[in-house]
């Protein structure tokens, strides 16, 4: 895509925000009433294309600077073709998201026309002064940083990186203001004795941006865009790779992949902690979305969603399982024994202690911790070691173990109306469904990985990876974890916005539609499905638009500058 | 093949094994192929670690693979979110008609909406008084409908108030915390067979909208939490707080051990 055809994409962008915000002031619209999918379906679709095209523009700049510094730093140039490669994408996706929300101002005035022109109203200065003046800032800072490349390069590196710098400091902040209105919507501030409107009389915008789900929102996005864009990253590895004409291509891209995977499962790491926090909050704000979430009308949102948890981490191990085939001398590398005795012993050792020690008693760390830290270092007294292989098979067997545990629901139900014996656990094993089991369940999937990865790590160092070499399948992992990144992003999203039941602002605005009801885990599943593969088909356009093109011009090189075999 | 056929096996033996198991334990059925199903995907995912290499695509194949490979994941996901239990939108819908009721006739739109409609039920009033009055004659008439619409407008008024207690306790979801009459539940608050012992309906409903005025003895930590949401007073009536305390405090089972409440404030 050239200059002016990008500007175009987001001059029509700009102008459909600019003139959504305005049209919001235009009061007494009818609510217009979309065919086949309903209004809120159709504000579901775009909200969650410009949350998914949102995410990695936020996301990908993030490790785009890390990449380049480390290229900068290391002097290797596959760092900075990586980081050059992905903002081409971003380019490219920014535009996008740009026009998604511009659309997706627009369904909502066609569809909630009340609900919108009041919502407007009340960040009035977010929606028309502060998010389209950091867009444009953060569109113009990308631009330059794009387009300085070649120019700022050898000396004057440093001074292209504080511009990555830069773009990412704005793309935060663009975050952190958005969330305002978004984490509003479930958690509008009020105080004892006052009613939620008389509140929101006296509240400024500053009380209503910062309420008490905001931060975690913040916390879980950033880290949550991150794991999405090294995954995304990893999707696009994948398709070079599959597309690749030579052995040296090959190369790179197994490289990007396998970077694009470290920062992904890096980051996936701590979601299921930042996830934890963010409903701990919604729960300590009212307690009535708990058994909505976990007992009720989207208990089997849950359901699934620990099953898709379980099959990322299954596949982000077995992406290491497929990488640690073509290191050589792979064989000689072996690890402690108290690793996969601990990896066994941890899931039901921490069921124990969180039954008696419940966060936040710090009591439960004087007894995991040392547990969790056993195979660093008691590992290095004892000499009983065992090999890599096995230490993964083993890893391999407690992912399903702690999948297991985090699927037994409480009963196979809908709703804990709908609850009779003969779907229920069985009273003396309910542990198995209470939150210490859980809990249990996917800190072993973390530890599991961390294990695999230190593994994993320790092989590379000890062996000579053959970068090229990866066995085909891994390519088909790299976008099985972006598909279900993204997929799991929709179904998380969707209970997000379902836990306000029959309210567009819980408790403040309430939703009058035919619409307003929750809807089953199906009808989701089928339009988050939907919304994905947009999503994927979007994105392989990108890039097949922004580095097919290029591949294709690049001149032949008279040498190898990525060596097929390096450490 | 001997790589499937072992794993296979081992799968079915551990299955097997765990459906023995559970069944003794009495885990019902439904839990019982689920652990069944778990021994054979985890059988699966070894049989997966051992398979051979795949061997490198290059053009149309690949690109044929990876849109074949979108097809199946598309078609897992959407499958497996469809195997779950499904919850019945419609069981909810009347419910929420119900709770939404009183504040969409609040709204601007609401008002507008209830003259419409009452200007439409005179409407129809009148057009069948005219039938009437053609087929029975003018004077006869006219006395008529006084009588025979007053008794279902007060019957309406008075309402069964028991009855509109019960449902609320139904619309806000109480039971999802508190057990009553052997049902809901999961200890999240207090069991309230016998509420009607220790308070009385005013206390009820002075609990009900502000959840921090007593303290059940033994829910310490969640009264201190407010685990009790303080939002009945803004999301309910004012009449429908008053019906469900009253039919609370028809609960007098002394058999259930119903935490005594302590007044706070």
């Amino acid at each position: 895509m050239k200059t002016w055809q990008r500007s175009l994409v987001a001059v029509c962008a700009f102008l459909t925000l600019f003139g959504g915000v305005a049209y919001a002031q235009v009061s007494g619209a009818s609510p217009v009433e979309f065919p086949y999918t309903g209004n809120r379906t159709a504000v579901w679709i775009v909200a969650q294309l410009h949350t998914l095209f949102g995410a990695f523009i936020l996301g990908a700049p993030i490790f785009i600077v890390i990449s380049e510094w480390l290229g900068y730093r290391k002097q290797d140039i596959r760092y900075d073709r990586l980081a050059k490669e992905l903002t081409k994408v971003t380019v490219i996706l920014f535009s996008m998201t740009a026009l998604t929300g511009g659309l997706f101002i627009f369904v909502l005035l066609a569809a909630y026309p009340q609900f919108t022109t009041w919502f407007i109203n009340q960040f009035y200065l977010v929606f028309a002064v502060i998010y389209p003046s950091l867009f444009i800032s953060g569109t113009i800072v990308l631009y330059m940083y794009f387009y300085m490349w070649d120019a700022w390069k050898g000396e004057k590196k440093g001074r292209h990186i504080t511009l990555g710098v830069l773009l990412n400091l704005i793309c935060m902040i663009t975050m952190f203001v958005i969330n305002g209105p978004t984490s509003f919507m479930n958690t509008p501030p009020k105080a004892d004795g006052i009613s939620p409107q008389d509140f929101l009389e006296t509240a400024g915008l500053w009380d209503k941006i910062v309420n008490v789900s905001w931060l975690p929102l913040s916390l879980h996005r950033i880290d949550g865009n991150l794991a999405f864009g090294g995954f995304v990253a990893g999707m696009i590895a994948a398709y070079m790779y599959m597309g690749a004409k030579n052995q040296e291509e090959r190369a790179y891209y197994d490289w990007m992949g396998f970077v694009g995977n470290l920062i992904g499962v890096g980051a996936m790491l701590f979601q299921p902690f930042t996830g934890l926090l963010y409903a701990y909050e919604m729960c300590d704000y009212d307690f009535s979305f708990c058994p909505y979430m976990m007992a009720d009308q989207l208990s089997m949102f849950f359901e699934m969603q620990g099953a898709m948890i379980g099959l990322m981490f299954l596949a982000s191990n077995y992406y290491v399982w497929l990488s640690l085939k073509r290191i050589e001398g792979v064989e000689k590398v072996r690890m402690t024994i108290l690793a996969p005795i601990v990896m066994v012993a941890f899931p039901f050792v921490m069921m124990v202690v969180m039954n008696y020690y419940w966060i936040p008693d710090p009591m439960s760390l004087v007894f995991l911790l040392p547990l969790v830290l056993a195979p660093f270092t008691l590992g290095r007294i004892i000499p009983l070691t065992v090999s890599a292989r096995t230490v993964v098979k083993i890893g391999f067997l407690m992912v399903i173990v702690g999948d297991a545990i985090w699927l037994t629901p409480h009963g196979f139900a809908p709703t804990s109306a709908k609850m009779v014996a003969e779907l229920e656990l069985p009273e003396a094993w309910n542990f198995l469904s209470s939150m210490p089991a859980k809990l249990s369940a996917i800190f072993t999937l973390v530890f599991v990985t961390v294990v695999n990865y230190v593994l994993y790590n320790r092989a590379i160092k000890q062996g000579t990876i053959i970068w090229g070499k990866i066995d085909f399948a891994s390519q088909f992992v790299l976008i099985f974890l972006a598909f279900s990144s993204i997929w799991m992003m929709g179904l998380m999203g969707a209970v997000r916005s379902l836990v306000r039941k029959f309210f567009h602002t819980y408790n403040l605005m309430p939703d009058f539609s035919v619409e307003s009801f929750t809807p089953t885990l199906s009808y989701s599943a089928w339009w988050i499905t939907g919304i994905s593969v947009v999503f994927f088909t979007v994105v392989s356009f990108a890039v097949l638009v922004a580095l097919r093109t290029s591949d294709s011009k690049r001149p032949v090189p008279e040498g190898s500058p990525v060596p097929a075999r390096a450490k | 093949m001997g790589n499937v056929i072992k794993k296979l096996s081992i799968g079915l033996v551990v299955g097997g094994a765990l459906v023995g198991l559970t069944r003794a334990l009495e885990f019902p059925f439904i839990f019982q192929m689920m652990f069944f199903g778990q021994a054979i995907f985890g059988a699966a995912v070894f049989m997966l670690l051992d398979a051979p290499s795949l061997s490198t695509m290059n053009g149309v194949k690949s690109v044929f693979a990876i849109v074949m490979f979108y097809i199946v994941l598309c078609v897992v996901f959407v499958s497996g979110a469809s195997m779950w239990p499904q919850f019945d939108p419609e069981e909810e819908k009347s419910k929420i008609a119900k709770v939404l009721e009183p504040k969409r006739k609040a709204t601007e739109q609401g008002k507008a909406d209830e003259l419409i409609a009452r200007a439409k039920a005179l409407d129809e009033q009148v057009k069948a008084l005219e039938v009437r009055l053609k087929a029975l004659g003018g004077d006869q008439v006219t006395k008529e409908p006084v009588t025979g619409e007053l008794p279902v407008v007060n019957k309406a008024a008075a309402g069964d108030f028991m009855k509109l207690g019960e449902e609320q306790w139904q619309l806000q979801e109480c039971y999802n915390c508190h057990k009553l009459k052997g049902e809901g539940g999961k200890k999240r608050g207090p069991e309230l067979d016998n509420i009607g012992s220790y308070l009385t309906v005013a206390e009820i409903k002075q609990k009900i909208m502000d959840p921090k005025s007593f303290m059940a003895t033994g829910f310490e930590q969640e009264w201190e939490k407010g685990k009790m949401p303080d939002k009945f007073k803004d999301v309910m009536e004012d009449s429908d707080i008053t019906a469900l305390a009253t039919w609370l405090s028809t609960f007098k089972n002394t058999s259930v051990n119903t935490p005594k409440p302590i007044k706070k404030k």
